[in-house]
């Protein structure tokens, strides 16, 4: 074994007298419309455990790509144990000593765990054979090494989600990792898997590798952690060492201002009717548990860090994942939407997370995606009637100003901004009661933001229910009349628009526990 | 008294407890049988035959019967070996049954119309095949048409290829050009010698080389291949001329066995072996697949294109029934993934 894994260098983490692992200096990224990364910096020592945390969008990931190879920054530099690193893809990173493990998708689910963790590097017994006996043995100290029992002969797609994450670091130890990078990596796990992962990780840092851990769980930050990297907007707005600092603290290095905002402009509803009622929702496997009302005429946003389960909740309503228990009440009147018709007959309407995937037709035209929910209306006697579907359309597009030459332009040639108003469109035809909107904003520019915004607050005073998902905080607190705060698939608080501010909404959705106790046996 | 009814009890649970172990190992049985797919296939080869055996004992149950089914394995044998190293690949191909008539009519042609040895031919239909196959690998890896269009536009392409080159085949080929199909061993054809060469040598190359392992790879997270270093358009143009090569070799070995090389040889056979390989463990979604578990495929649907002949089923319905087992396998295969 000793020849596949770094010599051990006990190092104690941070000790200034020697060289960083990785220095990140200066970096920028720029991708079209956004700086994802600027003028950031990060350095993590050897058997240094360095976490990084951040709201969504704060650059996390981004950083974690540039150090991976997956992209290059636009200016900055790295070095590696001070040589300068330059990986021009992720092959060049692996070779430099740098391993990801991301969420999924790295493995082969069909082959055995030795396999997996060989991957490419089979040991040859001669005459281009792979030595079988070998490679397992290999897997097997390995595995040992990480206390997972695991049969190296096992296909991996008969693995938990814990157990291919233990089989994706043996990958990376077997390749004589110096830099491992963990994103998120307590997700799916259970709390007695991540204690065991904390162990891991432990171990491996006490043999000198160097190790960053991207989380949303404060908690977990200060359980396995011995330094932490707070980003902001793309910048590193704090390193503190832990022991020195607290979850509040980080929070607020995270939030990182005191929020302007006017709550005048969201005048509260008065007491119109509950068009729309959640209670006790279950919906396996993402959400536990759900409450939740909107009046008619109210914005109420669902706020949580990913993966709490906001999406999940909303499809459930929308019919497109049937819940478990629980009921959804429209108008008082309980419904149990199967699929997302039954929902539109109780006129909910939802414009999804991912629109370019999910919501729109991209190679058709804007007066076809906006017909698409409305065909019944346009329809005669099995025939579309062109001209009905071309008022419809020209109708919403010069009310909701979509900017196009002409209604019959593919919506794939539309700026972001103006396909989130082609699919509000859609459900503005369907003269919709209740509109679910998730994520209305993301990749949109900063004009077409205000007149999303505009839109979404007069459809509430014409007296359309409103649910709106949102990760950004900013847009919550401009948004929202009232905010529902959702963690681990649990809706666990509420604010209204005037007492809510980031760091209450940040603290209600930052879960208490190391890891969630979702699959818990 | 008392005591007897004491041991008549015991016994009893005893034989009880004997029989549910017994019921659990057979239920183990039955589910080793139903998972592994090369074991399911001999099962159920044996039971058919038995029945077969039982039901027509005067036609089925003969040496030359036999003889029969095993050379009608020979060219989708050697076939299967090539789609399921595609298939594990995560690709097929759907020209394999023209490529064998193109590379047929070519070795014809090559030894009768310009007389050359025979050795020459089987090499020009052998390499035929092979540069179709690497065509076919290039235009889906340069040009990312993908495999499916790609194979389905070369079948129709070489269709018209051949019959151009030559409308009616060519018949009556030379003496010196049968030695490769017709040369008796132990009661059976060369074609069904050179298929056992070429399943051992796929299921050895399959099994244990690193370089066939890269289909594996490729077949169940390309994108994760190409990380681990795997050339994975290199890869697939390879599987593409393995697939190639064997097409013209099945193509060249059925002209000579036949002394007549027909312009409309191979039709369907491509469907014959994704059937088989598919049949055996392979996956539509790649990464599945073992050579033993695809040539019991083959043999199963020779068997039952013999029993279907043997029960004078009418030829129509034996495409049916091709067809059906087809859609069955791409059935399994389709719950296998739910499951997972």
């Amino acid at each position: 074994m000793p020849d596949l894994i770094e010599e051990k260098v006990p190092v104690p983490p941070s000790c200034s007298s020697i060289q960083p692992r990785l220095s990140l200096k200066g970096i920028t990224k720029r991708f079209p419309g956004v700086v994802a990364l600027d003028n950031a910096s990060l350095e993590v020592m050897p058997g240094e455990i360095h976490a990084m945390v951040g709201e969504n969008g704060a650059g996390k990931s981004t950083m974690m790509h540039i150090i991976a190879g997956v992209h290059q920054p636009d200016n900055g530099t790295m070095e590696i144990d001070s040589q300068i690193y330059t990986p021009e893809d992720e092959k060049a990173a692996q070779k430099a000593g740098v391993a990801i493990v991301y969420q999924e998708g790295s493995l082969f689910p069909p082959l055995s765990v030795a396999e997996n963790i060989f991957a490419g590097r089979q040991p040859d017994k001669g005459f281009g054979s792979v030595d079988f006996r070998k490679m397992e043995n290999l897997s097997n100290d390995l595995l040992k090494e990480l206390e997972a029992q695991i049969d190296p002969t096992t296909p991996v797609n008969l693995l938990s989600s814990s157990q291919r994450q233990l089989v994706e670091i043996a990958k990376a130890l077997s390749q004589q990792v110096r830099i491992l990078i963990l994103d998120e990596p307590t997700s799916s796990l259970t709390i007695s898997e991540a204690r065991h992962l904390f162990r891991v990780l432990h171990g491996l840092s006490e043999r000198g590798v160097a190790i960053i851990y991207v989380t949303h769980r404060l908690a977990e930050v200060f359980e396995v952690a011995d330094r932490v990297t707070v980003l902001k907007d793309g910048k590193v707005t704090g390193v503190r060492k832990i022991g020195e600092t607290s979850p509040d603290e980080l929070i607020q290095l995270e939030v990182g201002r005191e929020l302007s905002f006017d709550p005048s402009a969201n005048p509260p509803t008065g007491d119109s009717a509950v068009a729309l009622e959640v209670e006790d929702l279950v919906v396996e496997p993402v959400v536990s548990h759900a409450s939740l009302k909107v009046r008619a005429g109210e914005i109420v946003c669902l706020a949580g860090l990913v993966g709490a389960g906001r999406t999940e909740l909303c499809e459930a309503i929308f019919g497109i994942h049937p819940h478990k228990s629980g009921h959804v009440r429209v108008n008082g009147v309980e419904i149990n939407p199967q699929h997302p018709l039954d929902a539109m007959k109780c006129s909910i309407g939802m414009v999804p997370e991912d629109r370019r995937d999910d919501g729109l037709f991209l190679a058709m035209s804007i007066s076809a995606n906006i017909a698409a929910a409305n065909l019944k209306t346009i329809t005669h006697g099995g025939v579309i009637n062109r001209q009905e579907m071309a008022d419809l359309a020209n109708q919403y597009s010069d009310s909701l100003r979509i900017a196009t030459p002409s209604i019959e332009r593919e919506v794939m040639f539309l700026s972001g901004g103006n396909q989130q108003k082609v699919l509000l469109a859609r459900w503005l035809a369907h003269k919709t009661k209740i509109l679910i909107v998730d994520e209305p904003t993301r990749g949109v520019d900063v004009g077409a933001k205000a007149d999303i915004y505009r839109i979404l607050r007069e459809l509430a005073d014409q007296g359309v229910a409103l649910l709106v998902v949102s990760s950004d905080l900013p847009e919550v607190l401009a948004l929202a009349h009232r905010i529902v705060v959702m963690s681990e698939g649990k809706t666990v608080g509420e604010l209204n628009a005037r007492e809510a501010n980031e760091i209450a909404i940040l603290q209600m959705a930052t879960p208490k526990q190391v890891a969630n106790e979702r699959g818990k046996e | 008294m008392s005591n007897t009814t004491q041991d008549f009890a015991k016994q009893r649970t005893e034989n009880v407890a004997k029989e549910n172990s017994w019921m659990n190992k057979m239920t183990k049985i039955g589910n080793r049988i139903l998972n592994d797919r090369p074991i399911l296939l001999i099962v159920l080869i044996l039971l058919l035959s038995l029945f077969m055996t039982v039901r027509y004992p005067d036609a089925f149950p003969h040496v030359d019967n036999f003889a029969a089914v095993l050379l009608d394995t020979a060219q989708g044998g050697i076939l299967v070996v090539g789609m399921l190293v595609l298939l594990i690949c995560g690709v097929f191909d759907l020209s394999a049954g023209s490529i064998l008539a193109f590379a047929g009519i070519v070795a014809g042609t090559v030894v009768k119309d310009l007389g050359l040895p025979p050795i020459v031919a089987l090499l020009a239909g052998l390499g035929t095949g092979l540069l179709v196959g690497i065509l076919n690998g290039v235009i889906i890896t340069k040009f990312r048409i993908n495999a499916l269009i790609t194979t389905l536009a070369m079948q129709g392409i070489l269709k018209g290829v051949t019959q151009i080159i030559s409308p009616a085949g060519v018949a009556n080929l030379p003496e010196n050009f049968k030695p490769f199909g017709q040369t008796m061993f132990l009661g059976l054809q060369s074609p069904f010698w050179v298929m056992i060469l070429v399943v051992i040598a796929g299921w050895y190359l399959l099994r244990n080389t690193r370089y066939f392992r890269q289909f594996y790879y490729v077949g169940s997270n390309a994108k994760a291949a190409t990380l681990s270093g795997i050339n994975v358009k290199r890869v697939t143009v390879v599987g593409f001329a393995i697939m190639g090569l064997l097409s013209g070799l099945a193509g060249t070995l059925l002209a000579s066995r036949l002394s007549n090389a027909v312009v409309l040889a191979g039709t369907g056979v491509e469907l014959k072996a994704i059937t088989a390989a598919l049949l055996g463990g392979a996956s539509l979604s790649g990464g599945l697949g073992t050579v033993p578990g695809a040539f019991l495929g083959v043999l199963f649907m020779s068997l039952i294109q013999n029993v279907l002949i043997i029960c004078k089923v009418p030829v129509f319905w034996q495409s049916i029934v091709v067809g059906i087992v087809l859609l069955a396998a791409i059935g399994i295969d389709q719950m296998g993934n739910k499951k997972k």
